[in-house]
């Protein structure tokens, strides 16, 4: 069920006990756990903190921890499937559920002990109501029992009323078993379109500043991380625009609640603390730590709209350097090493000079943080540097290792780990460049009817990388930007994309993921976790559907072709 | 002794907060605390003014010495003077580096304030360097320092009694007859 007053019916029930956090590894719910965690500091909560790549993690982990502990925080898992059925808890488990994975399993919504969902209602839900999908089966027994009761009572009566009063009963029972295969048929229908398309809700870290906002607890490293969430959102492309820009001016007015609530005229704040600002900064990949030229040739939006693959996109980029009169030994400088004057207004020259490159959204509404002299960080800074972490393939670690360091580098207290994230994310931004690059120069993308499709092959450079869902998710979304941009098909450019990616070599699987059709004002319904988990059952193809994202599953090799020609069926 | 033991000598002291709870009073062994009151300021020791202000339960009101104007005059003073002037509290640089470090929101001009103390450190430090160097070169027997702080006291204790027992043993080396004697 929906909790509605978070405070009373979360916070307030858990502040005395032992409480057991499972959080999924994605930015947002990182920074919603690093909220929680704060609060539970302050108010000294006992918790166990368990990363969980996917459902048989979340089984295990669920395994091990029912015996001690009788209360369960999910954070991004766990509401889109039926819960209880998967991990078969006991009868006094209660599980809180913050999750932006939509669309919520009824089953979730409708129990009223053991699910609470910390969820905020205002979000599309279109949750089908309860009459329409449940209800009584006793009365349907009990009529027909009446009914043959009736018969064999009444075969002591005179033969004609008896007759009569058969046929009676025997059309009310055809028609009660005509009403139910009615009933069951809308039934399956509103199920289907519910649960037809899979999308994203409001941000976790923000349900969970309102909680700390609520109790008057909240800090800015608290707003700080509910802005990486949002941003992380934004970047990974998993909410549409209109409702990003929702998100920023909410936060925005608690930015300026935090800002007029410490400075004023004379006192004020050490350079110490941390400054939270509002930016119409530009949409160029960590500009600020790199080199503007660099920036420009790995941000997607730039990219494509240069097509910097191509011998003439490397034209135009010089063209708009010239434009701007950069000269170009300053723009291959690191940032903070270019010279004063064109860093002073290089955000509105960029702008100019993007306008007439056809590059009308350059600037993005986004929040910056300062503190010390030295430190200044955007946001999507902070979102990359921490996928990168988490997604390290560099050295042989665990993911729970990879979680807890991309955990830390949150913290201001840990700044050479956030600096070493944002050198591993750029490594990982000129891999997907190139990716890019290459894909469309030896035409990778086939179309196949109802979808594109792209399979990158094991000996592609940094092909380990994206073995790991947000590094392929990523490189989808650019790699479908960058196809609509260089083909003439009008046909191709409303198609989904569907991209393969070697996950283990030994066992010869897989990743597959399924992204939307890239338009302005798409609303990123994604219908690929219903339609791959239909595909493998009619091939009975050897698929492991693990991730709490139902649009990416692991698959073995053999039974690639199969699966997408079943796929191709369903589809079309 | 350590600095980390000095400054768990520092966080004895008392400082005002403002909390934002209530509470009875309590009994502890070193003292009693409280009540605490939603609002109303109350004196409690450094440690749990800090522990406090960490679980964002109560506010700092920085001490009256910790403010620039009085911390400019006690530097003027210390650079004109050759001996060491009282200053406010025994315990001024632990205080200021712990509450500047945990609540430095709480206290205005925090950036002025931490290079003032600073300075008047360093102004005093030096002092006492020249005078423990004048005391060894002069071979004096005893000498006298008023207004020093443990902090400080702490920075040249081991130096100075170390170069001190060298110093004798130097000297009694050199008189070879005297040392027989014993």
């Amino acid at each position: 069920m929906f909790v509605t007053d978070i405070r009373k019916e979360f916070y307030d029930v858990v502040v005395n006990q032992r409480v057991a956090l499972f959080v999924s590894p994605d930015i947002d719910a990182l920074c919603a756990c690093k909220v929680l965690q704060s609060l539970f500091h302050c108010d000294q909560v006992q918790y166990t903190l368990v990363p969980v790549a996917g459902w048989q993690d979340l089984g295990t982990a669920f395994m091990e921890h029912k015996e001690q502990y009788q209360y369960f925080v999910l954070i991004n898992c766990g509401a889109n499937v039926d819960l209880l059925e998967t991990l078969q808890p006991e009868e006094d488990s209660v599980f809180f559920i913050c999750d932006t994975h939509r669309p919520v399993d009824v089953v979730n919504v409708y129990n009223d002990t053991q699910i609470k969902l910390l969820i905020k209602q205002d979000d599309d839900l279109g949750v089908p109501s309860y009459d329409d999908i449940f209800r009584d089966d006793e009365e349907d027994e009990e009529g027909d029992g009446n009914d043959s009761g009736n018969e064999s009572d009444g075969s002591a009566e005179p033969s004609g009323k008896r007759r009569r009063y058969d046929e009676d009963a025997l059309e009310r029972r055809i028609e009660r078993q005509r009403a139910r295969r009615e009933w069951e048929a809308r039934r399956r229908e509103i199920l289907f379109d519910y649960e037809q398309y899979e999308f994203h809700g409001t941000s976790a870290a923000l349900v969970m500043f309102e909680l700390a906002w609520v109790m008057s607890k909240d800090t800015k490293d608290m707003l700080w991380w509910s802005v990486i969430g949002v941003t992380d959102q934004w970047v990974h492309d998993k909410i549409p625009h209109m409702k990003y820009v929702t998100d920023i001016a909410t936060l925005q007015r608690h930015v300026s609640r935090h800002n007029h609530r410490n400075e004023d005229e004379e006192n004020s704040l050490s350079i110490d603390c941390m400054r939270i600002t509002f930016e119409y900064d530009l949409r160029l990949v960590l500009y600020q730590h790199w080199s503007l030229y660099e920036s420009i040739c790995n941000s997607s939006y730039t990219s494509c709209s240069f097509k910097l693959w191509s011998i003439n996109g490397q034209k135009k980029l010089q063209e708009f350097l010239a434009d701007m009169g950069l000269p170009l030994k300053q723009v291959r400088q690191k940032f903070n090493c270019m010279d004063m004057t064109i860093k002073e207004n290089l955000r509105e020259v960029i702008e100019e000079s993007a306008n007439k490159f056809s590059m009308k959204d350059i600037r993005v509404q986004t929040f910056a943080v300062n503190f010390g002299f030295k430190n200044r960080f955007l946001a999507s800074d902070v979102v990359h540097a921490a996928a990168a972490l988490l997604e390290n393939v560099e050295k042989d670690e665990t993911s729970a290792d990879n979680f807890i360091k991309a955990l830390d580098c949150l913290s201001r207290s840990n700044l050479e780990r956030l600096h070493l994230g944002i050198d591993l994310a750029k490594k990982k931004l000129k891999a997907i460049q190139q990716t890019v690059a290459s894909c469309i120069c030896t035409n990778l993308i086939l179309s196949q009817g109802p979808f594109l499709y792209c399979h990158l092959l094991e000996g592609t450079p940094d092909v380990k990388l994206f073995s790991k869902p947000l590094a392929l998710t990523l490189l989808c979304k650019y790699l479908l930007k960058a196809f609509l941009c260089s083909t003439r098909n009008k046909r191709c450019k409303i198609l989904p994309l569907i991209m393969a990616a070697p996950l283990d070599v030994e066992k010869g699987t897989v990743i597959v993921l399924g992204i939307p059709p890239e338009s302005e004002t798409s609303d990123k319904k994604n219908f690929f976790g219903r339609a791959f988990e239909k595909a493998a059952e009619s091939t009975s193809s050897r698929t492991l559907h693990d991730h709490f994202d139902t649009s990416v599953i692991e698959l073995k090799m053999e039974d690639r072709g199969k699966f997408l020609d079943a796929l191709i069926t369903l589809l079309s | 002794m350590d600095p980390a033991e000095v400054e768990f000598l520092a966080e004895k002291e008392m400082v005002k907060i403002i909390p934002n709870f209530s509470l009875d009073k309590i009994y502890l062994i070193g003292g009693d605390l409280g009540p605490f009151n939603p609002g109303l300021p109350v004196e409690v020791p450094v440690w749990l003014a800090l522990n406090l202000k960490q679980r964002q339960k109560c506010r700092i009101v920085p001490p009256e010495w910790m403010d620039t104007d009085k911390l400019e005059d006690i530097r003027e003073q210390e650079r004109k003077l050759d001996t060491f002037t009282p200053i406010p509290s025994l315990y001024y640089m632990e205080l200021t580096k712990l509450l500047l470090n945990h609540a430095a929101d709480n206290i205005p001009k925090a950036d002025e304030i931490r290079t003032l103390v600073k300075d008047i450190w360093d102004t005093r430090v030096a002092k006492l360097r020249l005078s423990a160097d004048s005391f060894i070169s002069q071979q004096e027997a005893h000498a006298q320092l008023d207004n020093l702080t443990l902090m400080e006291i702490n920075t040249t204790r081991s130096f100075l009694l170390d170069s001190l027992n060298y110093m004798y043993k130097l000297r009694s080396n050199l008189q070879p007859g005297r040392s027989q004697d014993y």
